[in-house]
């Protein structure tokens, strides 16, 4: 053979090789699969099961996309979120809720997820709920996938001894229907003045956030928006719903005072022990402890939201985000269509026991029940409202230093309301003012 | 007369043990609770008037403890992160505080005053900068960088601790031993090491707390599920509006206070005099 014929063949080969060496390398799948990292809230023993479950199907059809499930608590998220993003060591999905998602998306922390979200998915969850995670340039900064509407919890057997009837669907109660119900639910049999049942008991430890969602069925915004900025308003409308309730607290004693330092949970042993017949706007996952602790003999229902001038009820919701550094956004992404697909969204809003924000997963099971009051917790969610305070910047801030304190105040009497709102309005415009320079 | 004295004094004893007692009681009653809570079905946390026994016992809140949240693989991790830090902290501020105890100069003063200014740093403050820097090395989501941050922010209080103990320890004793020959490597392992095993047990017992109950660092630094902390672990029990699953949370909790009982139980006597030397300078 002679040398050219040889170089030719030695050329041959290695290309051959080459090209073979580049199409096998082609053809194999890439061995490191992509790892996102996902931080759930999920703390109710169903839903960490149910985002379990979530987790596990999604990474045994996605070999090459593995999400890792990682779990934070309510009370340290914001701390942890903060560093994340100061430092950029970002989880790739995160579970939060659309109030501080919007902080942290105006800040610049979060992914727009407008020009990444299937039609389907945004067509089904119901426009409220995207309202709480749209900016006003049109910006989307999570996925809305629960939301808690505000319900009336009460004794089933206290009703029936005290002889009141249950509203009708087509005729709910008002506040004054509630204060009157609670007056004749309240029995102090050996008249020393201190009832042994109280009408009702409303959790009012840190009741801001409670006050501001349920003042928007009054029409009360508690802030009033000037051109581009906004400022504190406790006006009528706002007075009213705390007219009510001192009312019921001060001088029908229908409601217990013992309930102005406790929380939803602190609450619910005098419940379940029959002490007070009623808890008013108490959210609707309060439900789920109610199950898990009542005697089996206890009897309960839930009532739908109660009417001031309309039914409405302020809302946040809870979203499952991207932070702006994830290195895989659309994979991310294609993570949340699936986890809050219609089967799986029903799945995550059950085992916390709230109201999933897609339409058609409110007609699967348990929503579509009578039981626990599934049913009447997803009517109430349909009276869930955008209310004006979540586009407040600065509100966190106005509400824990100063609506807080001034209601427990106000609710312990020692504040007239006049001087509530006098005092609300003074010190927090302090604080909004800074906000909007 | 005499037995009138011995009366008094045998009731005043009474009167004193009766009075410790009931301190003692006090002191128990949170473990005694949580104890009892831990075995105690949902429905009887949930009472009105709960019981201080459980009507109906369970260990199901164990099973969920360590099944469904991973109690014990977390308290292995804080375990060893714990005494890793002590380990490490005494290892670095044993000679550091013998040179600035023995050897007096103008450094000594800084060093104090350094001292001092870092314990008044809160920790929100430096979070974010020592996320960077244990970025930069690789060390976030390990245990040995938890087990950095944990040895450098306990070490200016226990460098700070041991001065003073090294200070109670004669000078004369080290001069008489190095008289007899010994070199500075034996006058420290056979002459201080052996008189300042209190106050080293008393700080590292110090660091070991500080590390077993450190949540923040141990929160923003370990992201993995098998690596995280007893504390991050437990919060996770921890709902929203100050609910709660309490029973596993008692059983988690109760199962991690095990361990610092236990060492304490078995250092008390040491720890004691440890502080009591530590108190007093020459």
């Amino acid at each position: 053979m002679s040398k050219g014929r040889l170089r030719f063949w030695v050329r041959l080969s290695v290309g051959l090789l080459a090209v073979a060496w580049w199409g096998l390398s082609l053809a194999q799948p890439n061995p490191q699969p992509i790892k996102l990292r996902f931080v759930s809230l999920a703390w109710q023993t169903d839903a960490i099961k149910a985002v379990k479950e979530v987790v596990a199907e999604w990474n045994s059809r996605n070999p090459q996309i593995q999400v890792e499930y990682q779990q934070v608590d309510w009370g340290s998220i914001q701390d942890y979120l903060t560093t994340s993003f100061q430092a950029k060591n970002v989880p790739d999905v995160f579970h939060y809720e659309s109030n501080p998602v919007m902080d942290f998306g105006n800040r610049g922390f979060l992914l727009d997820l407008a020009p990444l979200i299937p039609a389907e998915m945004k067509q089904d969850i119901l426009p409220g709920a995207w309202k709480t995670v749209t900016d006003a340039k049109g910006a989307v900064y999570g996925v809305p996938f629960l939301v808690e509407p505000l319900v009336v919890l009460y004794n089933r057997k206290l009703f029936v001894e005290a002889k009141v009837s249950l509203p009708r669907a087509d005729d709910v109660w008002t506040w004054e229907d509630l204060r009157r119900v609670a007056k004749a639910l309240t029995k102090d049999t050996n008249n020393d003045g201190r009832p042994e049942v109280y009408g009702c008991a409303i959790p009012l430890r840190n009741a801001g956030n409670r006050i501001l969602n349920l003042s928007v069925g009054f029409g009360g915004d508690y802030f009033a928006r000037s051109g581009n900025s906004y400022s504190v308003k406790v006006g009528n409308e706002e007075k009213q719903l705390l007219s009510t309730i001192l009312a019921m607290l001060y001088e029908d004693k229908s409601c217990t005072t013992e309930a102005l330092t406790l929380g939803s949970a602190e609450v619910i042993p005098g419940f379940l022990a029959g002490k007070y017949a009623m808890m008013p706007g108490v959210g609707a996952f309060v439900r789920q402890q109610i199950v898990e602790k009542a005697p089996k003999d206890f009897q309960w229902g839930v009532l739908p939201p109660l009417k001031a001038r309309t039914q409405e009820q302020g809302s946040v919701s809870q979203t499952l985000s991207i932070p702006k550094d994830s290195k895989y956004p659309r994979e991310a992404m294609q993570f949340i269509a699936f986890a809050l697909n219609r089967a799986n969204m029903a799945k995550l809003a059950a085992g916390d026991w709230l109201i999933p924000t897609r339409a058609s997963s409110t007609k699967l099971p348990p929503f579509n029940t009578s039981a626990n009051g599934w049913r009447t917790s997803v009517e109430a969610a349909k009276y869930l409202t955008f209310p004006l305070w979540q586009q407040v910047n600065g509100v966190s801030e106005f509400r824990s230093r100063v609506l807080n304190p001034k209601l427990q105040l106000l609710f312990a009497n020692r504040l007239s309301l006049e001087d509530f709102a006098k005092q609300v309005e003074a010190e927090g415009n302090e604080i909004i003012k800074k906000f909007y320079p | 007369m005499r037995l009138g004295h011995r009366l008094r004094h045998r009731l005043a004893r009474f009167g004193m043990s009766l009075l410790l007692l009931a301190f003692i009681a006090f002191l128990a009653f949170p473990i005694v609770w949580l104890t009892s809570t831990a075995f105690k079905p949902p429905g009887e946390i949930g009472l009105q008037n709960p019981a201080l026994l459980p009507q109906q016992p369970t260990l199901d809140n164990f099973r969920v403890a360590v099944e469904e949240n991973g109690v014990l693989r977390s308290a292995y991790n804080t375990l060893k992160i714990s005494v890793l830090s002590a380990v490490l902290t005494l290892l670095v501020a044993l000679p550091a505080a013998y040179l600035l105890a023995r050897r007096r100069s103008r450094m000594n003063q800084a060093v104090t005053v350094w001292i001092l200014v870092s314990q008044t740093f809160p920790l929100i403050l430096i979070i974010v900068p020592l996320f960077l820097i244990l970025s930069w090395l690789g060390l976030v989501n390990t245990h040995a960088g938890l087990v950095l941050v944990y040895v450098v922010w306990s070490l200016p209080f226990v460098l700070w601790m041991l001065q003073g103990y090294v200070r109670a320890i004669p000078v004369q004793l080290e001069e008489a031993a190095a008289v007899d020959g010994a070199s500075p490597l034996d006058i420290l392992a056979r002459i201080i090491l052996p008189l300042l095993l209190p106050g080293l047990i008393a700080t590292g017992l110090y660091t070991f707390v500080n590390a077993w109950n450190e949540f923040f660092f141990a929160l923003v630094m370990l992201k993995s599920p098998d690596l995280v902390t007893l504390q991050v672990s437990l919060a996770r029990f921890r709902g929203i509006e100050g609910l709660a699953r309490w029973g596993p949370l008692a059983a988690g909790s109760l199962i991690a206070i095990v361990p610092t009982l236990l060492v304490f139980a078995l250092m008390q006597r040491r720890l004691v005099s440890g502080v009591l030397a530590g108190s007093v300078k020459e």
